[in-house]
């Protein structure tokens, strides 16, 4: 029975994608992950670090994602000042106009008024969900909750099993759903409880503005007599990223349906790489292929785009953090961008692109990103300028290659570079 | 004389501008972003002159934006 049960469970499993873009878009769509989550305007929790889309964007993305059966979640989730009540109305009421799945909320009254127009609606992890009580409250107002990120799983498989046994149901009717953070940045407090950006520099994280104060080196300075003390060469309050690909089979067998990957603001190969990883590795649980060895190949392709380090999280019960030695990224590859494309040749299937920076050669590792493209990676064939075959291009040199998919003015081409 | 600055396209609507200098701000229902009073647009950036019993209200205001997109110039 119990196999059973979690046979279904793999089965029912979205991967939940971050859309900060419409290069992030196309990826997430073309990885294969089953629902996307973005935010428009200024009112989500990076109003600073995405683009963001704008209110205009909704019908579009909206149109893309059900054309592929892919599930849409807007972010309405920072703390909302008088001020803000008449935007959020306006994008709430275009949402549902739009045909937007849901809409990820933590103020009360972005709650209150997606239920008085029934729009769907999920608690965002700003909500801090962390207990049975907390669920049965909101499943008032919304059928899937974002469990607090610094639960453990026995913890998450508690509020499960409890759901069940409970039959909380949503406005749907149907039972509440668990959703919970799988991969990428975790915040050094609470979170949606750190104020250190705002005592700083007046940007509040809980306005999406945070400056990430976390993520830089200290002095402690003794006041009494002025002695400096360098932490430990730590960034004591810069924690690792989030990787659980290592121990999915655990975090699907404690009954959650969602697993959300984190990175609105991060590039679009980052999504592409991800959603991939998780997709792959849900795949192999439910055709029990999930080895170790397959785990170590992810990770390792998981360590390629942007990350502070991996460590577990708090799902398999950690009181302590891990923390970062070093500022910025560990990616094992980095891109420099290149190129921009020029225009498609349909018939030939050639792509021309006009160098911009640095050099490529014939063998080069490249990723082409664009709107409609999504990310490309492919080695470098043949590289021809003015008809001629040459072994390498530089800055200014207008050059073609063989591509398979269309490329456009808005296409960018980057060389990718092992660390 | 001194010159108001404003991307208003950034602006998050936190609201520390008004705090500072609430005669020069005003947060618009409309959209959640901040109008500056008697500001002339252009290319999506407003500009207004002020005097010098304003600057040091604005000169707040500049510094409480979250996101530095008001800027104060001597003119």
């Amino acid at each position: 029975m119990l196999d059973n049960i979690e046979k279904m469970n793999y089965n029912n499993i979205e991967i939940l994608a971050p859309v900060g873009s419409y290069e992030s878009l196309t990826t997430a769509l073309n990885a294969g992950c089953n629902s996307v989550y973005f935010g428009v305007e200024q009112l989500n929790m990076r109003s600073r670090s995405s683009t963001n889309f704008t209110l205009d964007d909704l019908r579009v993305i909206s149109r893309t994602c059900n054309d592929r059966n892919i599930k849409t979640y807007l972010t309405i989730n920072t703390i909302l000042y008088d001020h803000d009540i008449g935007l959020m109305k306006t994008i709430v009421n275009q949402a549902k106009d739009s045909g937007i799945t849901a809409i990820i909320a933590s103020d009360h009254a972005v709650m209150s008024y997606c239920k008085s127009i029934a729009m769907p609606l999920h608690i965002s992890t700003q909500a801090n969900v962390t207990n049975i009580e907390t669920v049965e409250f909101y499943a008032a107002f919304a059928n899937v909750m974002v469990l607090s990120r610094e639960l453990s799983l026995r913890q998450v498989a508690e509020i499960s099993r409890a759901i069940e046994r409970k039959q909380i149901k949503g406005p749907s009717g149907e039972l509440v759903k668990l959703e919970i953070f799988a991969h990428g940045a975790l915040c050094m407090a609470i979170s949606g409880k750190c104020y250190l950006s705002l005592h700083s520099n007046n940007a509040s994280a809980n306005r999406g503005a945070c400056i990430q104060n976390c993520r830089k080196q200290y002095i402690v300075t003794d006041k009494e007599d002025g002695v400096e003390l360098e932490i430990d060469n730590e960034y004591i309050m810069s924690a690792k990223d989030l990787c659980t690909i290592g121990f999915l089979d655990k975090i699907l067998k404690s009954g959650v349906n969602i697993l959300k990957i984190e990175g609105r603001g991060r590039s679009p190969d980052y999504v592409d790489t991800v959603v991939r990883c998780y997709k792959e590795a849900v795949t192999a649980l439910q055709e029990e292929r999930y080895t170790q060895e397959r785990i170590e190949n992810w990770e390792k392709q998981l360590a390629t785009v942007y990350n502070r380090g991996f460590w577990d999280g708090y799902y398999l019960g950690r009181k302590m953090g891990e923390w970062n030695d070093s500022y910025g990224s560990k990616a094992t590859e980095k891109k420099i961008f290149i190129a921009r494309g020029i225009k498609y040749f349909d018939k030939i299937e050639v792509g021309e692109f006009r160098v911009e920076s640095h050099s490529l050669k014939k063998g080069d590792k490249i990723m082409v990103t664009g709107p409609t493209t999504g990310v490309l990676k492919a080695e470098l064939g043949e590289i021809r300028v003015n008809d001629v075959t040459v072994e390498s291009v530089s800055k200014g040199d207008v050059f073609s290659i063989k591509m398979d998919e269309i490329i456009r003015p808005s296409s960018k081409l980057y060389k990718i570079v092992s660390e | 004389m001194f010159q108001i600055i404003f991307h208003r396209g950034k602006c998050i609507g936190c609201n520390g501008c008004v705090e500072a200098a609430p005669d020069r701000w005003r947060i618009s229902r409309k959209d959640g972003r901040c109008n500056l009073i008697e500001g002339k647009e252009k290319k999506g950036i407003y500009r207004a002159l002020i005097s010098i019993e304003e600057y040091a209200q604005n000169f707040q205001a500049a510094n409480n934006c979250p996101v530095r997109i008001i800027q104060i110039a001597r003119i």
